[in-house]
C-alpha cells in the first residue's frame, strides 16, 4: 500500500499549467523528499493532496482510498508556507484549538507532548504574533504532530530554523516514521538537511515527476571521485586524461571518477614529475545530483 | 513499517462537535464578541438618553425659518418595534423614516455582519482555514458550526440591545407602558426577531465564505444585502407579534439557513481555500 499515489494529475492557473500530468508514489512510512526548482509545482501538489485546492484532473489516493476520505483525511498533519495560527492568542491556545479540531482525548497532555518535542515548552504561554520566525516554524511542526498524523505534508519545514532547530526536525521525522509508522512528504531546498533523513525522493520540473527513486537508488547513481588540486591543473589534466576515463575540472578541482584510490593518482603523477598540493576524495551529493540533473549534465 | 493502517470512523457527528467547540472557544475568547454584544448594550441606552434630551427642541432652517420640533422616543419599546398597523402606515407613506424606524432594534442585524464577516474571514486570514480543512473532507460541518456560533453571537447581541434598551428607558425615564401591544406580543417580537437572525447570519456567511481573506469585501457586501432586507423587518416583526409571525421567521430562518449552508459549501468545495 502507497500512502499516496498520484496518477496523471493536472492543475491549471487560468492559462498557466502548473501541474501538467503529475505522477507520484509515496511508500508508506518513508520519508520522502519532494524536490523542485521554484514554481515547479510542489506546493500546488501538496496543496491538492491536503485538499487546500482543486485539481483540473487526474487521481489522488491516500492509503488506497480517495481523498475524499473524512476517515483518512482526518490523520493528516500539515505545515505549508505558515503554521495556521491566531496571531492575537498564545501559543498554548493555538496547539488547544488544533487539539479541538481533531478531537483529541487528552488535549493538555498531547499539546505539552508536541510542545516538548520541539522543545517549545517554555514558549507556550507567548502569543502567537511574538514568536520569531524560527520558533513560528517549531509550533508549526508541534501543529502538524498533533494527533499522531500518519501523513506529514510539510513545506519548507526548515526554513528560518537554527541548527537546532534542523537537528530536532530531522530527530523528529526519523523518529515519528520509525514509531508510529507515520508517512512523511517533505519539501526543501536545503537539499543537504533532506538528504541526512529522506527515504525516498521525487524530483519535479514544469509540474511533471522527472525522476522518482529511493535513498538506495540515489547513492548508487552517485559516484565517488578523487578531488584533487596542482600547480599546474591544465597540465595535470591533460596527464590524467591519458590514463583515466573521466576526468573533469569542477570548482577549481581536478575530478578523477574511475580512480580506485587516490595513492594511484598520486603516484601516477610524482611519476610524471607533478606536485600535487591537495588531494581528496569525495562523493557527489543530493545537491549535485540535483544540479546535474537540472542541468541535463550526465548523471550516472 | 507497517503496511496495515486503519482509520477510525470520523464520523460527522464527531466532526461538527469538534468544529462547535472550536467557534464556542474561539467566539467566547476573542474581544470581538464582548466588542460586539457591549456596543449593542450601549447603543439602545445612548439612543433612548441623547433623544430624551434632545426631545422638544426646536430647529430653525437660518435660510428658510422653517422650525422643526425634535421629537425623542415616547415609549421605551418604541425602539424595540413598531405596531404593525403603524408600520403599514410609514410603507404605505412612501416609507417614511423617522427616529423610531432608523434607530431601533433592528440595527443589530447591520452590526452582527461586520461579526460573522471578521470571525469568518480570520480562519482565512491567520491560514487557520488550512488546519480546518486539511482533516475536513466534508465542508458541511463547518458551514453548520459557523451558523450556529454566529447565530448566538447574533441572539446575544439583540438580548443586549434589548436589556440596553430598558437600562436605558429606566434613566430616561420613559414610559413602559404597552400601548396597542401585550407582553406576549412583545414576547413573541422578541423571538420572531431572535429567529430572523438565522436569515441574516446566513446572508453573512455565504458573502463571507465567498469573500475569504476579504473582510472589507465581505462586510461591504454583507451591508449592502442586509439594507435591502432592513425595510421588511418591521413588518415581519412588529411588536404587536403574534404566533405567525415566529412560525414565518423560523420559517424563513430555516429555509435561509438551509438553502445558503447548501451555497456555502458548495462554495467551500468548489473553489481553493488557500
Amino acid at each position: 500500500m502507497n500512502a499516496i499515489e498520484i496518477k496523471n494529475l493536472t492543475k491549471n492557473f487560468g492559462e498557466k499549467q502548473a501541474l501538467g500530468g503529475l505522477n507520484m508514489t509515496v511508500p508508506v512510512g518513508s520519508i520522502y523528499g519532494f524536490i523542485g526548482e521554484n514554481g515547479s509545482g510542489k506546493s500546488t501538489t501538496e496543496k491538492i493532496i491536503c485538499g487546500l485546492m482543486h485539481a483540473n484532473g487526474g487521481e489522488i489516493k491516500l492509503f488506497d482510498r480517495p481523498l475524499s476520505d473524512p476517515d483518512v483525511r482526518a490523520k493528516v498533519g500539515v505545515l505549508i508556507e505558515s503554521p495556521g495560527c491566531f496571531p492575537n492568542i498564545s501559543v498554548w491556545n493555538n496547539l488547544m484549538l488544533q487539539a479541538a479540531n481533531l478531537s483529541i482525548e487528552n488535549p493538555e497532555q498531547e499539546v505539552a507532548k508536541v510542545l516538548k518535542m520541539v522543545r517549545m515548552e517554555g514558549s507556550a504561554s507567548n502569543k502567537y504574533k511574538n514568536c520569531s520566525l524560527g520558533m513560528k516554524q517549531r509550533i508549526g511542526i508541534a501543529m502538524a504532530l498533533l494527533g499522531n498524523p500518519v501523513l506529514l505534508v510539510l513545506d519548507e519545514p526548515i526554513n528560518g530554523l537554527d541548527a537546532d532547530g534542523m537537528r530536532i526536525m530531522r530527530e523528529v521525522l526519523v523518529d515519528i516514521t520509525k514509531t508510529y509508522s507515520c508517512t512523511v512528504l517533505v519539501s526543501s531546498h536545503i537539499l543537504g538537511e533532506l538528504e541526512k533523513i529522506a527515504t525516498h525522493y521525487g524530483i519535479i520540473r514544469g509540474g511533471k515527476m522527472i525522476k522518482e527513486m529511493t535513498a538506495a537508488e540515489l547513492e548508487a547513481n552517485c559516484p565517488t571521485y578523487v578531488a584533487l588540486k596542482a600547480k599546474d591543473m591544465e597540465k595535470t589534466k591533460k596527464l590524467l586524461e591519458r590514463k583515466f576515463d573521466r576526468v573533469v575540472e569542477e570548482n577549481e578541482y581536478i575530478r578523477v571518477y574511475d580512480a580506485e584510490k587516490p595513492e594511484q593518482i598520486v603516484k601516477y603523477l610524482f611519476d610524471n614529475k607533478i606536485t600535487v598540493s591537495e588531494i581528496k576524495t569525495d562523493k557527489i551529493n543530493l545537491e549535485e545530483y540535483y544540479i546535474n540533473l537540472m542541468d541535463n549534465k550526465e548523471v550516472k | 513499517m507497517t503496511n496495515q493502517i486503519t482509520f477510525e470512523k470520523n464520523s460527522f457527528s464527531k466532526r461538527l462537535k469538534s468544529m462547535l467547540t472550536i467557534d464556542f472557544r474561539r467566539m467566547f475568547t476573542t474581544p470581538l464578541f464582548y466588542l460586539m454584544v457591549g456596543i449593542c448594550l450601549v447603543m439602545p441606552i445612548l439612543i433612548l438618553v441623547m433623544t430624551s434630551m434632545m426631545d422638544g427642541t426646536v430647529n430653525i432652517n437660518p435660510q428658510t425659518g422653517e422650525t422643526t420640533v425634535i421629537e425623542g422616543f415616547k415609549n421605551v419599546w418604541q425602539i424595540i418595534g413598531t405596531a404593525s398597523s403603524a408600520s403599514a402606515d410609514a410603507a404605505s407613506a412612501g416609507m417614511q423614516m423617522d427616529l423610531s424606524s432608523m434607530c431601533n432594534i433592528n440595527l443589530v442585524y447591520f452590526i452582527s455582519s461586520v461579526f460573522v464577516c471578521l470571525f469568518v474571514s480570520d480562519d482565512f486570514r491567520s491560514g487557520y482555514a488550512k488546519n480546518l480543512f486539511t482533516v475536513r473532507a466534508k465542508k458541511n460541518d463547518y458551514v453548520i458550526s459557523k451558523t450556529l456560533s454566529c447565530l448566538v453571537c447574533g441572539i446575544s447581541m439583540l438580548i443586549a440591545f434589548f436589556v440596553g434598551a430598558m437600562i436605558g428607558g429606566a434613566i430616561s425615564s420613559l414610559s413602559f407602558e404597552l400601548v396597542g401591544t401585550s407582553v406576549g406580543g412583545v414576547v413573541m417580537c422578541m423571538l420572531s426577531k431572535l429567529l430572523l437572525m438565522a436569515v441574516f447570519i446566513a446572508i453573512f456567511l455565504t458573502v463571507s465564505v465567498a469573500c475569504k481573506q476579504k473582510s472589507w469585501l465581505s462586510i461591504i457586501c454583507s451591508l449592502g444585502a442586509s439594507m435591502l432586507l432592513f425595510a421588511m423587518v418591521p413588518m415581519i416583526t412588529p411588536i404587536n407579534a403574534t404566533f405567525l409571525n415566529v412560525v414565518l421567521c423560523l420559517a424563513g430562518g430555516a429555509m435561509f439557513a438551509f438553502g445558503l449552508g447548501y451555497v456555502s459549501d458548495l462554495i467551500l468545495r468548489k473553489t481553493n481555500i488557500l
